[in-house]
């Protein structure tokens, strides 16, 4: 590794401190937002057992919405970390 | 569930596990981080402003899955019978589904089949650049302004993985939905949508109708390049032993379609909102 100067080595460290916050505290948001939708979705199956297949496809469908927050998070952080 | 294998399988199925296991082995110090990640293959071509810059994969594999699908739709028409086969009936699902979905969220009726091709298009489109996203191919990448060519360690590049392709059906759409709006309710009424419920909103409003676009554009683009990314880190990580089928499948299979019906679902409520009287 070639020689950094402080400002550099201190630059460097937090762009990984940098990444690592913004997707460790990204993914709490989808993270809840999918358990409530899950949540959801199992207690409407329990109470009607016949429309399984319509609420997996459409539980499926709003966690993949809820998930873009925490994808955005994603591409912030591998930008920070690779460019 | 059951699997049965002959014996002639089971002497098959063993020697591959050794070969691979071998060469896995073989390969654990040799195998490096593809190069160029994150950088793209541009050209500049003598035009002017916006239009000077070219990615030439993105446009390669968008002209690939066009002839594919067109090959696909003609081939369609040529074996149309009574009784469908196989792959009549499987298409035929596909869009009837979609046009089921159309019909129940769609309010006016005249403008249930444009939003049905739109959307149709759109999903067939994206579900096909997606499904390459699974398989592994031959990929480009650039650094120190050379091309590099990285056989078989990463996916085919789909176009979707591209933000160009994904903000260009996103506008599309947005257009599209105010267009359909002015034609059903005329200029007066669709220009009164933007100061409702009273003039204050007004910046919230166009606000709202551009961020549209740039949600419903970073959600493909977000699903796609970063799957992709996080499949080569720790493909790299494993030295390509096993992890990658297993990710290539769940990113380029499952996530892909989930996406492509998101995105294709979402333009269809876009165009709704923008119908309701």
């Amino acid at each position: 590794m070639t020689d950094l100067t402080m400002a550099q080595a201190v630059a460097e460290a937090a762009k990984y401190i940098g990444a690592g916050v913004a997707m460790g505290i990204g993914a709490i948001g989808p993270g809840i937002g999918e358990g409530h939708i899950g949540q959801g979705a199992m207690e409407a199956m329990g109470r009607q057992p016949e429309m399984v297949g319509t609420i997996t496809a459409r539980m499926l469908l709003s966690q993949a919405v809820a998930e873009s927050t925490g994808l955005y998070s994603l591409l912030i952080a591998f930008m920070i970390l690779l460019f | 569930m059951k699997v049965k294998f002959s014996k002639g399988e089971k002497i098959f199925l063993s020697g591959f596990l050794v070969v691979y296991v071998i060469i896995a082995i073989w390969n654990l110090n040799k195998i490096e981080f593809p190069k160029g990640i994150g950088e793209v293959w541009q050209v500049k071509v003598p035009l002017p402003s916006i239009l000077g810059t070219l990615n030439p994969i993105t446009i390669i594999m968008t002209a690939v899955i066009f002839l594919l699908i067109t090959y696909m739709a003609i081939d369609f028409k040529r074996h149309l019978t009574k009784i469908p086969s196989r792959k009549q009936a499987g298409i035929e699902t596909v869009l009837s589904f979609v046009y089921e979905l159309v019909e129940d969220v769609i309010p006016v009726k005249e403008f249930v089949r444009p939003t049905f091709y739109i959307s149709a298009t759109l999903f067939l489109f994206i579900l096909f650049s997606n499904l390459l996203g699974g398989i592994p191919g031959i990929s480009f990448g650039v650094s120190n302004h050379h091309l590099i060519l990285n056989l078989f360690n990463d996916t085919w590049p789909s176009p979707t993985g591209d933000l160009n392709t994904n903000v260009t059906y996103a506008v599309m759409v947005l257009f599209i939905s105010h267009i359909f709006a002015i034609k059903l309710k005329g200029f007066k009424t669709w220009m009164k949508g933007f100061v409702s419920p009273n003039p204050i909103m007004l910046p919230m409003n166009i606000i709202g109708e551009l961020a549209k676009p740039v949600s419903h554009s970073l959600r493909l683009f977000g699903n796609i390049a970063g799957g992709g990314i996080m499949v080569l880190m720790l493909s790299y990580l494993t030295k390509y032993t096993i992890v990658p089928v297993v990710l290539w499948g769940f990113f380029g299979f499952f996530v892909g379609t989930v996406q492509a019906f998101v995105f294709s679902m979402l333009a269809i409520a876009y165009i709704s909102v923008q119908l309701e009287q």
